[in-house]
């Protein structure tokens, strides 16, 4: 089925950051509707933004903001009444003011105020049962369906809560390049994991399930955290140029190519990564001096060092922001 | 678009994907003559490229820089077996305006040797893409021995080009002797923007070795640095091609937002590194680890191996041994 002729499910995002404006870009690139989004945002500056960047989305502020995004408004006259005693703001321009309850729910907040905005959505999370996507670090499933739990009966099972799929994403998603690792639960359906599959690869190039969760924070430590590890490289790579005489404008853009290179190269190719460089390594050649100095030097212990440091604060943080007992 | 007829001296990878980049870009296939001599590699490149002219044999370097406008000297020449040529291209072709030395740098002295008298008489521009020999020595290897002075020989441009130009994704550095004009400068410049997203000019040769460091060599540190986060994440747990597929992709994304971002480098960094998140503990571990010493080390190895290579393969006998 084409993307035109498969329903278009009704998303609210849940938080106007960022990632929700990348993820939201990426979707109406594709041709998503923008009259199925709603995007629940505090800031009403940032509301203002996210409307001019969107002409007609539809954006909601406000103390009942998140309810509202999520339950949808029953009708026009009870979206005024909270638009009346102060509840919510809303796009005046957007396409519409009346709307459906959401099919899929982006926790697109800080992870430090998630638990608190969960909690607040339980009742209503559980009675509309949308698909709950995760794109906050360092929270767990298992803690996302006990903030849902809030207010529960003792007796609710975890079949009786929405299904929830964490995300990894990382940040040259901004650029439709991102690499993603996602976490589905046991509730979660094919369906619902096409769906969320399908809303990261909007802009994700890359988009990988891991089957237990503790992987998400390999993930972190892998794509989560990897950009900046590459920029660093680069940056000292410039920094070399710059010391052994060149202008730093040649050397930023000759490194900066040579990455974007090498990455296609390795995309493109059937070869591991060892043997790419292998076939490109001539002996005593200029390659193999710097590659026998970086080898010397320890650097491929460095990067896991790097990328295990990365696995491990993901944990911890997880376990802070989790708020269960230890 | 330039419209110069090209002549390849060497027909291998990098001359391989040069030639494919200006095919996709429209370049006339009836501009290109190659030579190359490993036949297996002359049929490869005339089913890659169907009509394109490749010749080989002894005296094949210098048909494909003189041209041939008797096609029954042509004939000739390959009845007395010196040059093979492809028969389905045509056997008439124009001297070249154009020379691109494109063999290895250890037979580019014989090979200049040979060309000389037709370098001198149809002065074509000369680019060399072989590693490590400077074009004073290129101007040497064109004049000793001979009553040709170096004005009677034509310009020099030399190119460090990098592996990634097979993916039409290059990033090479060029420096051109005094002599090469404007025009020869853009011509060389546009013939490698068929395979190089990125051209940069050097002023000063010793730069092309820096160049060597960085984007010569440069693919396969990220290939290392890409092999050591993949091995990480399996020793971690996760699968191995998960692991590869996402390092990749992120090494590819981190250099699309660096092409993208008016932000420098350091900038980048610090935009997605909050403070005791997980960016943070990777980067102090970097940091505390001396990752940036150990890369100006390497970068400074891969410059140093370069300036090595031109002085032995520049073949001064009034240079000291190294």
């Amino acid at each position: 089925m084409t993307q035109q002729q498969q329903h278009q499910a009704r998303l609210a995002f849940i938080g106007g950051g960022n990632m929700a404006e990348a993820i939201l870009g990426g979707l109406l690139a594709c041709g998503y509707p923008l009259s199925q989004c709603v995007v629940s945002e505090p800031i009403q500056a940032r509301c203002e933004f996210l409307q001019t960047k969107y002409p007609g989305l539809q954006t909601l502020s406000g103390s009942q903001a998140n309810q509202l995004a999520v339950n949808g408004s029953q009708s026009s006259s009870h979206t005024s009444e909270l638009i009346n005693d102060g509840s919510i703001h809303v796009n005046a321009t957007a396409a519409s003011t009346h709307f459906p309850p959401a099919e899929v729910v982006i926790l697109a907040v800080k992870p430090q105020v998630l638990r608190a905005v969960v909690e607040d959505l339980a009742a209503v999370l559980r009675s509309r049962q949308p698909l709950v996507i995760s794109i906050a670090a360092g929270i767990e499933t298992s803690a996302i369906a006990r903030f849902m739990a809030e207010g529960a009966s003792s007796d609710l099972q975890s079949k009786d809560l929405p299904p929830v799929i964490r995300v990894m994403p990382n940040t040259p998603a901004l650029v439709l390049e991102g690499a993603a690792g996602m976490y589905a639960t046991a509730e979660a359906t094919a369906e619902h994991r096409r769906v969320a599959e399908s809303l990261m690869g909007a802009v994700s190039k890359q988009v990988s399930w891991v089957e237990s969760e503790s992987l998400v924070d390999t993930v972190t430590g892998i794509s989560g955290s990897g950009p900046a590890y590459f920029f660093l490289m680069m940056e000292a790579m410039e920094n070399a140029g710059v010391a052994l005489g060149m202008d730093r404008e040649t050397a930023k853009a000759l490194t900066i190519q040579t990455c974007l290179g090498a990455a296609k190269m390795a995309q493109l190719s059937d070869d591991d990564l060892k043997t790419l460089r292998l076939k490109v390594t001539s002996p005593q050649g200029t390659t193999d001096a710097a590659i026998k100095a970086f080898e010397a030097g320890g650097f491929c212990e460095l990067v896991e060092k790097g990328v295990i440091a990365a696995d491990a604060r993901s944990r911890t943080l997880a376990k802070e922001l989790g708020g269960s007992k230890l | 678009m330039i419209q110069s007829r090209v002549a390849f001296i060497g027909g291998g990878n990098m001359a391989e994907a040069i030639l494919g980049g200006l095919l996709a870009c429209g370049f006339p296939l009836s501009k290109f003559a190659v030579s190359e001599p490993l036949p297996a590699r002359c049929d490869f490149l005339q089913s890659k490229f169907p009509g394109l002219q490749v010749v080989s044999g002894p005296e094949a370097n210098r048909l494909a820089v003189n041209g041939s406008t008797s096609p029954s000297k042509t004939a000739a020449m390959i009845a007395n077996g010196p040059v093979h040529i492809n028969s389905t291209a045509s056997v008439d072709f124009a001297p070249a305006e154009v020379v691109i030395l494109a063999v290895k740098p250890q037979v580019l002295k014989n090979v200049i040797h040979d060309l000389r008298p037709a370098l001198q008489t149809h002065q074509p521009l000369v680019i060399s893409i072989a590693a490590g020999i400077e074009t004073s020595a290129i101007a040497r290897f064109m004049t000793e021995g001979t009553s040709f002075k170096p004005r009677d020989m034509p310009p020099i441009i030399r190119v460090m080009p990098n592996t990634p130009a097979l993916v039409n994704e290059g990033a090479a550095g060029l420096y051109a002797t005094s002599d090469a004009t404007p025009d020869q400068r853009e011509i060389a410049e546009s013939l490698l923007s068929a395979v190089s997203k990125q051209v940069s000019w050097v002023e000063n040769e010793n730069q092309i070795d820096v160049v060597t460091g960085i984007s010569g060599s440069g693919p396969a540190y990220f290939f290392l640095m890409m092999e050591a986060m993949e091995d990480a994440a399996v020793n971690l747990g996760m699968d191995r091609e998960t692991a590869k597929a996402l390092t990749i992709q992120t090494c590819l994304g981190a250099a699309k937002m660096a092409q993208s971002s008016s932000d420098d480098l350091k900038t980048l960094r610090l935009k997605v590194t909050s403070p005791q998140g997980t960016t943070d503990a990777a980067i102090k571990a970097f940091e505390k680890g001396g990752l940036r010493e150990l890369v100006y080390e390497s970068v400074k190895a891969a410059d140093e191996r370069s300036k090595s290579l031109a002085r032995e393969l520049g073949g001064d006998s009034t240079s000291p041994k190294l």
